[in-house]
């Protein structure tokens, strides 16, 4: 049986895994599904067609699955495994495509993910940062407080977003995004070093941002880019890297 | 009619001093102490090791004591001790301490922290301090008396704000600010924040003296109104055998200088600071 406060309200219908505990207050929808080892604190609330993976851990004031125009009955939103959810979050369902979070993310006190937007593994949202409806984030991406990434936009795995940042465009892997309109300020060395990069790698990758970046805010250096792709043998991370900048172009174009 | 004046969620070994106000759909977890007159706006929620002082005002959605958002933070009787007469917006948020960054996060007395503030572990406020909407102290942050720190400014973990500072609004503090001076970046986008003059209305709170705030403004204008060579400036001071309020600002920039990116407190890391043995009790030090 779940542990359920007398004070919490779950909905019939509601799909509770056998040790789930749910705090005082706290409203669970009729279509919310919670799996094993979930704790939901006090004050929270998950609404729409919610589903939980194992272990994910909901802090109070947290509001989940809910729609920006308050239809709840649409919305779909769907997370992985352990992940934490901590006060005053957000997190809003998509109506058509879910919102999809993956496992393993933090996502730090009073920030805010959009309807629709998909979230990789590993991923860690620093205070008041702001996912906003259909971004896609990629896996082991960081950022620091009040970091916006737009409506639509893709950040690339393993980037840092800076504080105050403003993702206003695609923004490409391995990278340290910084301000507004945001600059490419080199390579995310610490997290890659983290996430076991070898040192190679690193190297290259350091190398390739200096050809195609070199701290202009313009855009990527496409005879850079054409240069390295005639290489043979080119780095499978720089081959990302360049396939990742070339798909932000195009989808800019459009 | 359903009565919501009972909707409320109190651990009966909680500790609440004479004239406690409890509003609607709070939550105080067992371990929590408050202290006379104090009053909880509804949904607040106080879990952890909590000690709370007197006439403080909490108000709607505030969640205080819970686990830091640290990835090394494996659990520990760690704290939280706010002092008295503060006055809290709504959903302000304070976490407790880490056992690797001094066990214990302290809020001092007649603060100020308007909404959506968030104070995180082994954080040090002291008193009289003003944080606007939605403030930002990150881990191991000290703030010193009568610092202000305006709306959506975020501080680095292990920063410093020197007593009666004032920072401005939507600045990302990232080293340690001097005391009295007026902290802000020109351009937030693209350019580092930095010192800009004297902050007036804290010099004159300070009420320093006549003399004594003369000097302090002759050596905060010599070392600021161009930081280069600042360490060169401070020791021409020190060798000037300066003494109270230059002496503590000269002290101040050393520390700072000596630290990790301007960030004095980072020499701490993973170890007791300092305020440790002044506020800490005794059984966890």
């Amino acid at each position: 049986m779940p542990t359920i406060s007398p004070n919490a309200i779950v909905a019939q219908g509601a799909q509770l895994a056998g040790d789930v505990v749910v705090g005082s207050f706290s409203y669970i929808g009729p279509q919310v599904t919670l799996s094993s080892g979930c704790i939901i604190e006090n004050n929270v609330s998950i609404t729409g067609r919610t589903t939980l993976g194992p272990r994910n851990h909901v802090f109070p004031m947290a509001v989940i699955g809910a729609s920006q125009d308050g239809c709840d009955a649409q919305t779909e939103c769907v997370t992985g495994e352990d992940n934490c959810i901590r006060e005053h979050v957000t997190i809003y369902g998509g109506v058509g495509a879910p919102t999809r979070l993956g496992s393993d993310i933090l996502i730090m006190i009073d920030s805010h993910v959009g309807g629709g937007a998909v979230i990789g593994d590993h991923c860690i949202f620093a205070n008041c940062s702001h996912v906003a409806c259909e971004a896609v984030v990629e896996d082991y991406v960081r950022t620091s407080g009040f970091a916006a990434i737009d409506r639509g936009v893709r950040v690339g795995a393993y980037s840092f977003i800076g504080g105050f940042t403003g993702i206003d465009r695609d923004a490409p892997p391995f990278a340290m995004l910084l301000g507004f309109p945001y600059r490419v300020r080199g390579v995310n060395t610490q997290n890659l070093k983290r996430c076991g990069f070898c040192d190679d790698d690193i190297q290259a990758l350091k190398d390739a941002f200096r050809e195609i970046f070199n701290g202009q805010c313009e855009g990527p250096n496409e005879q850079a880019i054409a240069r390295m792709l005639a290489e043979t043998n080119l780095n499978p991370r720089i081959r990302r890297l360049i396939d990742a900048i070339q798909a932000g172009e195009r989808r800019r174009r459009q | 009619m359903t009565d919501l004046t009972v909707l409320r969620e109190v651990a009966p070994s909680a500790r609440l001093a004479a004239g406690v106000r409890i509003s609607e759909f709070c939550v105080v977890g067992p371990n929590v102490t408050i202290g006379p007159d104090t009053i909880l706006g509804r949904r607040c929620s106080i879990a952890g090791n909590v000690t709370i002082g007197s006439s403080n005002v909490f108000n709607e959605g505030c969640v205080l004591g819970s686990l830091p958002q640290d990835l090394k933070y494996r659990g520990g009787g760690t704290l939280l001790v706010i002092g008295h007469r503060n006055k809290f917006g709504r959903k302000v948020t304070a976490h407790i301490g880490t056992e690797f960054g001094g066990s214990l996060t302290r809020i001092g007395n007649d603060n100020v922290l308007r909404d959506g503030c968030h104070v995180a572990h082994d954080c040090y406020v002291d008193n009289h301090t003003y944080m606007g909407e939605k403030v930002l102290l990150a881990g191991h942050v000290r703030v010193h008396d009568g610092a202000v720190i305006e709306s959506l400014a975020g501080c680095h973990h292990f920063t410093t704000i020197g007593k009666y500072a004032r920072i401005g609004p939507r600045t990302p503090v990232r080293r340690d600010v001097p005391p009295y001076v007026n902290f802000y970046c020109e351009d937030v986008d693209h350019s580092p924040p930095a010192v800009h003059g004297v902050h007036e209305s804290g010099i004159s709170m300070a009420r320093l003296g006549a003399l004594a705030e003369k000097e302090l403004r002759r050596a905060l204008s010599e070392l600021f109104d161009d930081e280069s060579a600042l360490q060169t400036k401070i020791e021409q001071l020190v060798n000037m055998g300066v003494e109270g309020e230059v002496a503590d600002l000269c002290e101040f920039c050393q520390r700072s200088l000596r630290g990790v990116f301007g960030r004095y407190r980072e020499t701490f890391r993973g170890q007791m600071p300092p305020e440790a043995a002044e506020f800490l009790p005794p059984e966890l030090r």
